[in-house]
């Protein structure tokens, strides 16, 4: 079997791009390991064009419907690609031990969680360093939590953990934060927050009764003071980075991971190779701009079998 | 038996219950927002704290993992 389109990826991109392929009659096969993509922890979306206000959950299931409506693709969920490779004019993707062949390729596997990369980390992932807020905020009822990163996403962790949470210290790299005002004014307001810059995390220590994450220790960029405080819970919250590291080897990517592609087409720099949402060096990661990429990559992939 | 340790904003948790929907299989949700044995229990089994985790007859499973759900359940 030689498909003319995979699409990997189940984002809005993914499933943009699904659809538009459906109707374009190309023979598609969409391989995700989930669906939905990184908004659907989001609790409330409110710029999802079309829809006041939704879940994360409630986006990915009018998504994943309206895909799942269009029969003729073929959908591989749960599956995570090992392997992409040219193969003479085709290209072959390895996903669980099985192979598919295809012709061209569209990338639309978003982005995940940014990792600080520091000691402690890896190690306590779950047993303390947390980076779904809206998964885990409430295992912190009555609990002291570091919140890592000064940006919106940083302020979404600690707006989460309010309710929750007893003593919340924001820890931000640069010497201002750079979150929404109104994010700001909130977690001030609380009474219970309290902000940190110019702090460098330096290690994420463990307790030794029970492994889980007892403080951390940031360096004060201001003074060179080495500083810990003493924590039950971390949530890493400094952004996302490109899930690119399957097709580096292939393709073009930027200094931060992203594909580098032609913002007309979203070709990315191999022949046969399109690329659109959050792992494209696209300015701005959105939903909406990922599933108007996604479907102009379509459009120029179907011109390109109408040429070929 | 099956059981999910779970918390009411998690979407994955969502994720996990609407799928076991889907498949049919009954099981028990323990909210560990609220519920401190549960948490305990939570922490025994898979020995960290983050949600969702599965337990489908005594196989412990951290986070949506579909594959390893379906292995499981024997599917």
């Amino acid at each position: 079997m030689l498909y003319d389109l995979i699409i990997l990826g189940g984002g809005p991109a993914g499933i943009a791009a699904g659809i538009y392929a459906a109707r374009k009659k190309l023979k598609t096969l969409l391989i995700a390991e989930s669906f939905g993509g990184q908004s659907v922890v989001a609790a409330q979306i409110n710029n999802f064009i079309g829809f006041k206000s939704v879940s994360g959950i409630e986006m990915k299931n009018i998504l994943e419907e309206h895909l799942r409506s269009h029969e003729e693709i073929e959908i591989k969920e749960g599956a995570r690609v090992e392997k992409i490779e040219k193969k003479e004019n085709n290209f072959a993707i390895s996903v669980n031990g099985e192979q598919f062949e295809t012709k061209t390729v569209l990338v639309a596997l978003g982005s995940s969680y940014r990792k600080l990369s520091i000691p402690g980390e890896k190690e306590f992932t779950g047993k303390g360093v947390f980076y779904c807020s809206t998964c885990d905020a409430p295992l912190m009822k009555n609990k002291t939590v570091i919140v890592v990163g000064g940006g919106n996403s940083g302020f979404y962790a600690v707006l989460d953990l309010l309710p929750h949470a007893s003593k919340i210290y924001v820890l931000e790299y640069g010497d201002a934060f750079r979150a929404d005002p109104i994010y700001i004014d909130k977690a001030k307001a609380s009474g219970k927050v309290e902000f940190i810059t110019m702090a460098k995390t330096l290690e994420i220590i463990g307790g030794s009764e029970n492994g889980f994450v007892s403080a951390i220790k940031y360096k004060d960029r201001q003074n060179k003071e080495i500083k810990e405080i003493k924590t039950d819970g971390v949530f890493v919250a400094i952004g996302y980075a490109p899930n690119s590291g399957i097709v580096k080897d292939l393709i073009k990517t930027n200094e931060q991971g992203k594909i580098i592609i032609d913002h007309q087409t979203q070709k990315a720099s191999l022949e046969g190779i399109w690329a659109a949402g959050d792992i494209t060096d696209v300015l701005y990661g959105q939903i909406n701009v990922a599933i108007g990429d996604a479907i102009k990559a379509v459009l120029n992939i179907n011109d390109y079998f109408k040429k070929s | 038996m099956v059981k999910i340790y779970s918390t009411p904003t998690c979407p994955y948790c969502v994720m996990v219950k609407d799928y076991f929907k889907k498949l049919g299989v009954e099981y028990q949700d323990f909210d560990v927002s609220i519920d401190e044995k549960a948490r305990e229990e939570l922490v025994a089994k898979s020995h960290q704290m983050g949600v969702p985790v599965v337990d489908i007859n005594g196989t412990i499973i951290v986070g949506f993992n579909r594959p390893e759900i379906d292995k499981a359940l024997g599917k």
